[in-house]
């Protein structure tokens, strides 16, 4: 296990003397994962590698959140703690990460994984180990494997889908008159996922994919992308999906623009928006040349709009508790964010999780689960858009939005037309 | 090491066997072995191309090509496998391993075709491609390339044993020969130097000339015969002239 694992405990302060009152029959079995003092869920992301920008944001987000519950008496008195293990967004590291976190560390749940071909990879075990009724919340992915059957009935899902963010990506570009669209994608599941649904959503409009490149998962931003953009750039598209992380998709924006391919260049939410612009305009004159194309899809609302309560509370406890990153599993360095739509997202996530856990009453047991998650209706996270789950409805959200780069920050795009017409 | 020129050609004539035997197997060797692992590779590449398929049936009536990409991504870690892509019926390509792009050479093909076809991918390399139809057809093919430089390799390697081995047996058995030669030709040294010392008149009585004496094989009956002739000749009172006054007359 290259991973070290590493126990987080998020918070302390008011909630150790509150569970010192809270009433608990000792004694009693309880689920796995669960104390009278701690509800334990179990995390595997990249914290290093070309990505690690994602996992590292979306646990500082989920942090500033369960560190605010805990601080102030957590849930039922337990405080909620995460276990994290880095498996460098690598399906395999993954797959053990997880068997680890089931059967040795045996957490109450799963929550906040990061990737489909790490996700799509780890489901299978879910459903060898069903009788345990370990669930997957919230993973960092649009994917569809987690939405659906054989494997829907084990995940949990926030965000949006792939399918709904590139359905959105496509209908305004062909609304605005760029039908010929090409896709830029990871060769693997998730590049799959995002590939499929622009197939999909340009079916209705009689169109086909125009041209598609591919690069190999961990490619850096030092990497070079001609291949990619001359494959494209021979299909003669008017505007270019790409399915990718960040260092590949800043890198073939990079040449995109070098190149001569001038045609919005969009990307979905799982890029890691703010690592990606950074690549591209750190220690640039003219970054806006590579900027002005850019186009990025978001499941969450922007951050800068703290007329949005969830936001407003996620910038005042970011900006309280500062969380950092795992220090124990940063293998390389990295420079957090203030704010970012992946660490914004983790709140999210955070926030919800909470609020079932608190459904689960005074002795939270799995079994429960499952009914405390479908008891959630029209619920109101802050973000002007409510969650309700149910048997057919594992998906939280649904809401795309869609942001472009002005004066070097990501700011809400309304007018396609304007933009890119 | 001295060869008698007695066993010069006999020899020469064992070498020359070894090398046609070792030369002959190596043949039959290469091309066993070519031709066995060359399509034990097909097998195995057909084998993973079925699995594929039969695996794919379900994934692909539900339409989830992540899962397909997922399952996909997994058999190109086997060693060998270069590339896999997966067409519907209509000849669509719905899932692949290509980067940075499908290849020309493939689109321009018939990606429905079961055949087995060797391919050239510039700047990718050599390939053999086997296909296996998804429910008899009906739902796609599963195409899977391997590289067949890998295979050359390991073929060459293969061949590389079993040759090395031959040489080393060769070598080994020239040696034997030699040694196995010198030892026959043993006898006929001593038998030589006997009779040039009877020749010479010089005594006979030496502990070399009695073990030849005491043999029991053709050399001890030609130097009891040479020994004979030379008792026979002292009785009549004549005596053989040596060699070099026989030339001189």
């Amino acid at each position: 296990m290259t991973s070290t694992t590493r126990r987080r405990v998020l918070q302390y302060g008011l909630a150790g003397s509150l569970m010192g009152l809270a009433p608990k029959s000792l004694g009693a079995t309880m689920s796995s994962g669960v104390t009278d003092s701690e509800i334990v869920l179990g995390m595997s992301a990249a914290f290093s590698g070309p990505s690690r920008g994602l996992g590292i944001e979306l646990f500082r987000g989920a942090s500033a959140y369960f560190e605010h519950v805990n601080r102030n008496g957590g849930v039922g008195g337990r405080k909620v703690v995460l276990k994290t293990y880095d498996d460098g967004y690598q399906p395999d590291p993954a797959v053990k990460n997880t068997l680890t976190l089931m059967l040795e560390d045996e957490v109450f749940a799963l929550f906040g994984y990061v990737g489909t071909p790490t996700v799509t990879r780890v489901l299978p075990m879910l459903k060898k180990f069903q009788e345990r009724q370990i669930y997957l919340f919230f993973p960092f992915t649009g994917a569809q494997p987690q939405r659906e059957p054989p494997y829907g009935g084990f995940a949990f899902n926030l965000r949006a889908s792939y399918r709904q963010e590139t359905a959105g990506l496509v209908q305004n570009f062909v609304d605005i008159g760029r039908r010929r669209i090409a896709v830029f994608y990871q060769a693997d599941a998730y590049g799959r996922s995002g590939w499929a649904g622009v197939r999909k959503a340009l079916k209705p409009y009689g169109e086909r994919i125009v041209g598609e490149a591919t690069y190999r998962r961990g490619s850096k931003f030092t990497g070079v992308m001609r291949d990619q953009v001359e494959i494209l750039k021979a299909s003669r598209p008017d505007a270019v999906i790409c399915i990718g992380a960040y260092a590949a998709c800043a890198a073939f924006l990079r040449d995109a623009v070098d190149l001569g391919l001038h045609v919005p260049i969009a990307n979905v939410s799982f890029v890691g928006s703010e690592n990606l612009l950074n690549l591209i305009t750190q220690g640039r004159d003219d970054g806006e040349r590579y900027s002005d194309l850019l186009v990025n899809s978001q499941v969450v609302p922007s951050y800068h709009d703290t007329s949005i309560p969830a936001v407003k509370q996620y910038q005042e406890l970011m900006a309280l508790y500062a969380p950092s990153a795992p220090q124990e599993l940063l293998k390389e360095s990295y420079t957090p964010f203030s704010h970012s739509f992946v660490s914004l997202e983790g709140f999210l996530d955070a926030k919800m999780m909470v609020e079932i856990l608190t459904r689960l009453g005074e002795r939270p047991e799995r079994s429960a689960l499952e009914d405390a998650v479908f008891s959630i209706a029209e619920y109101d996270l802050g973000i002007g858009e409510t969650v309700s789950f149910g048997p057919e409805r594992r998906q939280g959200l649904h809401k795309v939005y869609y942001t472009v780069v002005d004066e070097g920050r990501f700011v809400p795009l309304h007018d396609w037309q304007k933009r890119f017409a | 090491m001295k060869i008698p020129k007695l066993f010069r050609k006999t020899l020469f004539g064992v070498f020359l066997l070894f090398g046609v035997i070792g030369i002959s197997t190596s043949l039959l060797l290469i091309y066993t072995i070519d031709t066995h692992l060359s399509k034990e590779y097909e097998a195995n590449s057909k084998g993973i191309a079925k699995t594929i398929a039969d695996a794919s049936v379900n994934i692909l009536l539900n339409s989830n090509l992540t899962a397909l990409q997922s399952l996909i991504d997994q058999f190109i870690e086997i060693q060998g496998v270069s590339y896999v892509y997966i067409t519907s019926e209509t000849g669509e390509i719905l899932a692949h391993t290509f980067v940075p792009g499908i290849p020309e050479e493939i689109t321009a093909g018939d990606v429905t075709s079961t055949a087995t076809v060797e391919r050239s991918l510039p700047g990718k390399g050599d390939f053999i491609e086997v296909a296996s139809p998804i429910l008899a057809g009906v739902a796609g093919t599963v195409h899977i390339g391997m590289d067949t430089g890998l295979i050359a390799l390991k073929i060459q390697r293969a061949i590389g044993q079993q040759i090395y081995l031959i040489c080393i047996i060769f070598v080994v058995g020239v040696f034997a020969a030699i040694w196995f030669v010198n030892f026959a030709a043993k006898p006929v040294d001593g038998l030589l130097a006997y009779a040039v010392g009877l020749a010479r008149e010089q005594s006979a009585d030496g502990a070399a000339s009695r073990d030849l004496l005491s043999r029991n094989d053709e050399a001890g009956d030609l130097a009891r015969l040479i020994l004979h002739f030379s008792q026979s000749t002292d009785v009549r009172g004549t005596r053989p002239q040596s060699g070099p006054e026989r030339s001189k007359e």
